[in-house]
């Protein structure tokens, strides 16, 4: 028995490494993109791995008993927990009902509501928490209505952060569900229904079950998003502290490296158990619908009682979301928000005079950064999916740390490993264009690779073992078959990192510098500093070059990508 | 696989113009610096017009900027720490970071306003003071707190921000004010009561709490003098700025040469035009105290004279606050 399990081993690795003798392109590239993975993801965390656990060389594991015996630090880890959970159900819930009214109903107005379903995404996350205070806070333009109505409240605290952090986040569950419900073919549903079965049914036997992997997803990616941020608990988090906020005020405020580093390894946990918890129960289910065969028409008529709810969320949701920008776009034009209404352009002038070269730096560094950040993410996802070799998991794993990874400990790490000469690394990049970019670069590629991976993992490989068998290579087949059909996911991944590097924060702070500055960099300060209006003036101009370039990603995919839906790349 | 290479290389191409771009520029001098941007700006162009040397810098808060020097010690990438409390820069020159200058000034520097063996430097001071929003005193028919006990009257429940004395300079040297007044123990005693009834939020920043009071958010806040008249007073919210008659702590705002200088002779420039008249004239704006005998105060500006100090020992603060901010966070915990 031994022999033969380990005959079988073996022919199995001779048969990869005969793969290897095939395609030695493919060969050299994984091993390009292992370098890669190694040197910018694995590398700093390691960096910031010894530095909880390592005290002058010596093992020493004080900094760990320090956080399990001190309650301002063990309190932060459960809030987090708690937070984390309640923003992910809550922001998948959201997105789900979003993605099933625009896939499976009727409903009027659909590109508006997609845009609104995803408009935060473009905005840095903690312009929607100083949206929620302007309205809000204890002086807010909406308190002396809302206390009327429910009494005394705080905008600070559990509540206000799950719900900015829902309106922050849950375009995420969005973009993943609306991706995955369009993927699932409707006539699997209108089976269900012409042999008889009941609406609820269908939703719970067919739709629920094929978008599992989804959701599983959605909730995962939110979770994480939720556990990492630290833009919006800063700003109204009031005594609510969570981990993320603390590991970054350890290091930031209190200059202690490995305590913050210990702290950001305790929020690793959680957020590696999801992922582990995700893949585990993906892995167990396939859900492949896309068949090559054509596919029927959409669901046309839903009774009212489904029509109802659906649209009324939606419409509440859309409203909130209105509203909070709404409320940017006027906090803009004040002379003084809250004291002095007068309107004025006297913010954009001034923001514009001081913040012109952050400007064009965050603009030049996102434009490099984006193409690449598609180009090896939609790489990587293929590799991972459609090609057996050795390390393919460990190339997985090791691809979507960044994204588990609060961004303050990728960005100490960064420092720690990048300003000085090292084997992997022999030139310092600290202070350079380079680390900003890299840095951009493997922070947004786990998107990219995790919807590439959900869109190869609709597709039946038998289209593509077709190309094979009629005797097309690997690159021929990836080139004509895979790359047309994963387009989609390859655009909005494409959107999606261009988006997150114009609005990144929490990692970018550690690594800019004197000559390379980037705009939310610049906003933070304003919001620091109380100057709402200032920060929203600059936030407005922000979102609205995010938009043109978005545009322009979508003109350029109308010229070359035929049968490309314009809608992919925001949905 | 044709098209992905040569796009990839396209891009690797590109990255590497805008390297030789950054690379091909001279007489550069890198600095961090604590100001807000649009104050620092100020003070940098003045710079960069009088001698024409550029200036890169960067905006953090004095614990980032530590943080950052202490990461990057092996190969600093800045010459000049510029402003922040001179408590975070004493800590530095504790740890070793930071490189001893005496600068060329045509006064004589203070002894308050250096280290002993000139590791750290001052360039201006300020004294803590209490902001109140106004509108609240006339709705509650109040007067403004005079007094440290003041802060802990029943209608300031839950009304009072302020910055953790861990992440800013600001409250740190409130924080360390009060134990200076009143011992370890009884600074905490009182603080205990304090946060437990007065304490509305902490803020990472020293100064985001004016705009808190300034929009209402909270009745009161802590934070130096100067930024409450610049950042509340000037900026146009209705607040009233006044000072605790036990007495009150004050900063000194520090200047210091980073070690290991990649440009320490432009950095030395540039902490010599530091003391310039012209150059502390500019401190005008934004209220704070120049140390420059010759320069102008602000109008309106509150002077180290105006108010009670204590006798604040900046040193036992800044080579204390481990074990004071620790002490702190044990019996508060937050």
């Amino acid at each position: 028995m031994m022999n033969s399990s380990r005959n079988r081993q073996f022919h199995e690795i001779a048969g990869q490494l005969r793969l290897i003798w095939k395609e030695p392109i493919l060969f050299v590239f994984i091993i390009l993109i292992f370098y890669f993975l190694f040197t910018f993801v694995a590398y700093p965390l390691f960096q910031v791995i010894k530095y909880s656990i390592f005290i002058d060389g010596q093992w020493d594991f004080s900094n760990y008993l320090a956080i399990f015996s001190k309650r301002y630090y063990f309190q932060p880890f459960i809030n987090s927990i708690i937070l984390g959970i309640c923003t992910a159900t809550i922001g998948t819930i959201a997105g789900f009902i979003f993605a099933y009214a625009l896939t499976r109903t009727p409903l009027p107005f659909k590109s508006f509501f997609r845009l609104t379903a995803t408009f935060p995404i473009i905005s840095p996350p903690f312009v929607v928490a100083l949206a929620a205070i302007l309205l809000f806070g204890r002086a807010g333009a909406l308190t002396p209505w809302l206390k009327n109505i429910i009494g005394n409240y705080s905008v600070y605290g559990l509540g206000g952060l799950i719900l900015v952090e829902t309106i922050a986040y849950s375009p995420t569950a969005f973009m993943v569900l609306y991706g995955i419900l369009e993927a699932i073919d409707p006539s699997l549903e209108e089976a269900s229904m012409d042999l008889g079965a009941a609406r609820i049914k269908i939703f719970s036997s067919v739709t629920l079950p094929l978008a599992t992997p989804g959701i599983a997803s959605a909730w995962l990616l939110v979770f994480i998003q939720s556990m990492a941020d630290f833009g919006n608990p800063m700003v109204i988090s009031g005594n609510y502290r969570v981990l993320s906020v603390q590991a970054f005020l350890q290091i930031t405020g209190m200059y202690d490296l490995p305590r913050g580093s210990t702290l950001a390894i305790l929020l690793l946990v959680p957020t590696l158990i999801a992922f582990f918890v995700q893949k585990y129960w993906v892995s167990r289910k396939s859900y492949v619908t896309v068949t090559g065969k054509p596919t029927g028409a959409t669901i046309k008529n839903l009774e009212w009682y489904i029509k109802l709810p659906v649209y009324g969320a939606c419409l509440l949701y859309a409203g909130i979301v209105i509203l909070f920008y709404g409320t940017i776009v006027y906090g803009s034009f004040q002379t003084l928000w809250g004291v002095n209404p007068t309107l004025t352009l006297q913010n954009y002038v001034e923001m514009f005079e001081v913040g012109k070269d952050y400007l064009i730096d965050s603009i030049t560094l996102s434009t490099i950064a984006t193409p690449i950040t598609g180009i090896v993410g939609i790489f990587i996802s293929f590799l991972i999916i459609r090609k057996k070799f050795i390390g393919r998991g460990l190339m997985e794993f090791i691809s979507m740390l960044t994204f588990a990874v609060p961004g303050t400990v990728v960005g100490i790490g960064y420092i720690l490993a990048f300003n000085q000469e090292s084997v992997v690394m022999p030139v310092v990049l600290t202070g350079t264009a380079w680390i900003i970019i890299l840095l951009l670069v493997f922070r947004n590629m786990p998107v990219g690779i995790r919807s590439g991976i959900a869109a190869l993992q609709q597709i039946d490989p038998a289209i593509e073992e077709a190309s094979t068998d009629l005797g097309a290579d690997s690159n021929t087949t990836f080139r004509k078959i895979t790359l047309p059909m994963i387009a989609p996911a390859f655009f909005s991944g494409l959107a999606y990192s261009f988006v997150k590097a114009m609005t990144a924060i929490s990692a970018i702070i550690f690594v800019v510098s004197g000559q390379w500055n980037l705009i939310t960099v610049a906003i933070l300060g304003f919001v620091d500093n109380t100057q709402y209006a200032h920060a929203a003036a600059m936030s407005m101009l922000l979102i609205v070059i995010v938009l043109i370039a978005l545009g322009l990603i979508q003109f350029i995919v109308g010229k070359i990508g035929k049968g490309v839906r314009t809608t992919e790349i925001l949905g | 696989m044709k098209k992905i290479l040569w796009s990839l290389l396209i891009v690797l191409f590109l990255v590497f113009c805008v390297t030789a771009n950054s690379l091909a520029q001279k007489e550069v001098l890198h600095l961090y610096t604590a100001f807000d941007t649009e104050e620092a700006k100020l003070y940098i162009e003045a710079f960069e017009e009088e001698t024409g040397i550029d200036v890169q810098w960067v905006r953090m808060s004095s614990g980032e900027v530590l943080a950052r020097i202490e990461a990057e010690a092996s190969n600093p990438q800045a010459s000049v720490w510029h402003a922040g409390s001179n408590t975070s820069h004493i800590n530095a020159a504790s740890k070793g970071l930071l490189e001893p200058y005496k600068p060329n000034t045509d006064f004589e520097l203070p002894d308050l306003f250096h280290a002993d063996d000139w590791a750290w430097l001052g360039f201006y001071s300020g004294a803590i003071g209490f902001v109140t929003n106004t509108e609240f005193l006339e709705e509650n028919n109040m007067e403004p707190p005079t007094s440290w006990a003041n802060l802990l009257h029943p209608k300031l429940k839950q009304n009072v921000a302020m910055a953790y004395p861990y992440t800013s300079g600001t409250a740190y040297t409130t924080y360390a004010t009060l134990v200076q007044m009143l011992g370890l123990e009884k600074a905490l005693d009182w603080w205990e009561d304090f946060d437990q009834h007065s304490i509305f939020q902490y803020t990472k920043s020293g100064t985001a709490c004016i705009g808190m009071v300034g929009l209402g958010e909270v009745a009161v806040g802590i934070s130096f003098s100067h930024d409450i008249l610049a950042k509340g007073v000037k900026a146009g919210y209705p607040v009233v700025m006044t000072f605790p008659e036990e007495g009150t702590g004050y900063e000194i705002g520090g200047l210091s040469l980073i070690k290991g200088a990649p440009e320490a002779e432009l950095g030395k420039k540039f902490i010599d035009w530091c003391y310039t008249v012209d150059a502390q004239n500019l401190f005008q704006e934004y209220n704070r105290l120049p140390v420059n005998p010759e320069a102008t105060v602000a109008e309106g500006s509150v002077t180290l004279e105006d108010v009670k100090l204590i006798d604040y020992d900046h040193i036992l603060a800044g080579e204390s606050k481990d074990d004071w901010v620790e002490a702190w966070r044990d019996r508060i915990g937050k």
